[in-house]
């Protein structure tokens, strides 16, 4: 679960979701830029922030509509071929929003469609990240979200640490003083 | 306002290599606390005289201030928290001597952060009689050639003493050397 200070959590509810307000709010003008009063109305489509979105969502002010990353167009795309699907530039939170989100909006099929969308990819960035070398970034890291990054990462690291201990130096450690060696005696 | 800046700092913190921190952004962090501010006085404003129960555009505009609040003091403590934990970091990579470069990234208090945290370790491994600090990794061998690089001088290591000459070669403990090789006063010497 991720924790208060989680970085990379706080970062990923930063995202941005279109929501639709069922009740007015005063005095919060600065959130809907087409407002001439300082308040939102009632019925109005605005973006906010996903952690403020969670929140009034869970309070029944508003309802999430599914981001674009979510919606028919990428479903197309990971039929079509997931691997090329860039989510590393443009929703490298790809699949913690997605589990997040997924309780507030009520679409049955986004979980399917994140489990099917991994599986597609994983294999070859299995078979990548095991053979790719510490220097060179090949370009399909740059499509990775971040979780995928993290087990990338983990994948051609124990590839690295795999390779330098098949060829380490079996070091002996010298003794200083040579021991009188027992006779055992087998009677 | 709405935690977008605070998003910012993080995002700069974030944006930096493991075990490296970016200057102490004092400015952007005391613009957040100026929102945090704002806020509040948009909330106070919104439930002044008001009944807390009925549930009216004004409740939930102050709740949208109230979680606006929240979420400011969430990113400002996450930043102080990776900051330090990486300070804490830096007394078992680097020593207790902190380069210049890494000193002008911290401001005051951090840098009072650092020297607190310094004692509480020196007193810890004082009562325990053993350097922690030495050998983070296991190494092969006790014993480790050394090449000095700048003049130290006399140093009393164990019973003998030795004179640590610029460009002298020694074959010393490797807990006694270790010091000096964090600190760039001295290499290892490979063939």
């Amino acid at each position: 679960m991720p924790d208060y200070y989680d970085i990379s959590d706080i970062l990923m509810e930063d995202e941005a979701v279109s929501v639709v307000f069922h009740v007015g709010a005063n005095g919060v003008g600065l959130l809907d830029p087409g407002t001439e009063t300082n308040s939102v109305e009632k019925g109005a489509k605005i973006d906010l922030p996903f952690w403020l979105a969670h929140e009034l969502c869970r309070r029944r002010a508003v309802s999430i509509t599914i981001p674009s990353c979510f919606g028919q167009k990428m479903k197309k795309d990971v039929q079509a071929d997931a691997a090329c699907v860039d989510l590393g530039t443009r929703y490298p939170y790809f699949y913690e929003f997605g589990c997040k989100l997924f309780p507030l909006v009520g679409d049955k099929s986004m979980g399917p469609f994140l489990r099917h969308t991994f599986a597609s990819r994983y294999k070859e960035m299995l078979s990548k990240s095991h053979t790719a070398s510490l220097n060179a970034i090949p370009k399909f890291v740059l499509r990775l979200s971040k979780e995928e990054y993290q087990l990338f990462e983990a994948a051609r690291s124990s590839m690295v640490e795999f390779k330098k201990w098949r060829v380490r130096d079996l070091g002996l450690m010298k003794t200083t003083i040579v021991g009188h060696k027992r006779k055992t005696d087998l009677h | 306002m709405y935690a977008r800046r605070a998003a910012q700092l993080l995002q700069e913190l974030s944006s930096c290599e493991e075990g490296q921190l970016p200057p102490y952004n004092g400015d952007k962090f005391d613009q957040v606390i100026r929102e945090c501010e704002e806020h509040s006085r948009q909330f106070q404003s919104l439930i002044r005289d008001k009944d807390i129960e009925t549930k009216n555009e004004d409740h939930y505009g102050s709740f949208i201030h109230h979680l606006s609040i929240i979420r400011n003091k969430r990113c400002l403590m996450a930043y102080m928290y990776k900051r330090a934990e990486v300070i804490q970091s830096y007394r078992w990579n680097v020593g207790r001597v902190l380069p210049r470069e890494i000193q002008d990234k911290l401001n005051f208090s951090e840098q009072e952060y650092f020297k607190n945290y310094c004692s509480v370790i020196d007193s810890y491994m004082k009562d325990l009689d053993l350097d922690l600090t030495v050998d983070m990794v296991p190494p092969k061998d006790p014993y480790i050639r050394v090449r000095v690089l700048s003049e130290i001088g006399e140093v009393s290591l164990g019973d003998h003493a030795v004179s640590l000459t610029k460009d002298s070669f020694h074959f010393l403990r490797r807990t006694d050397a270790e010091p000096f090789i964090s600190q760039g006063l001295m290499e290892e010497f490979i063939e």
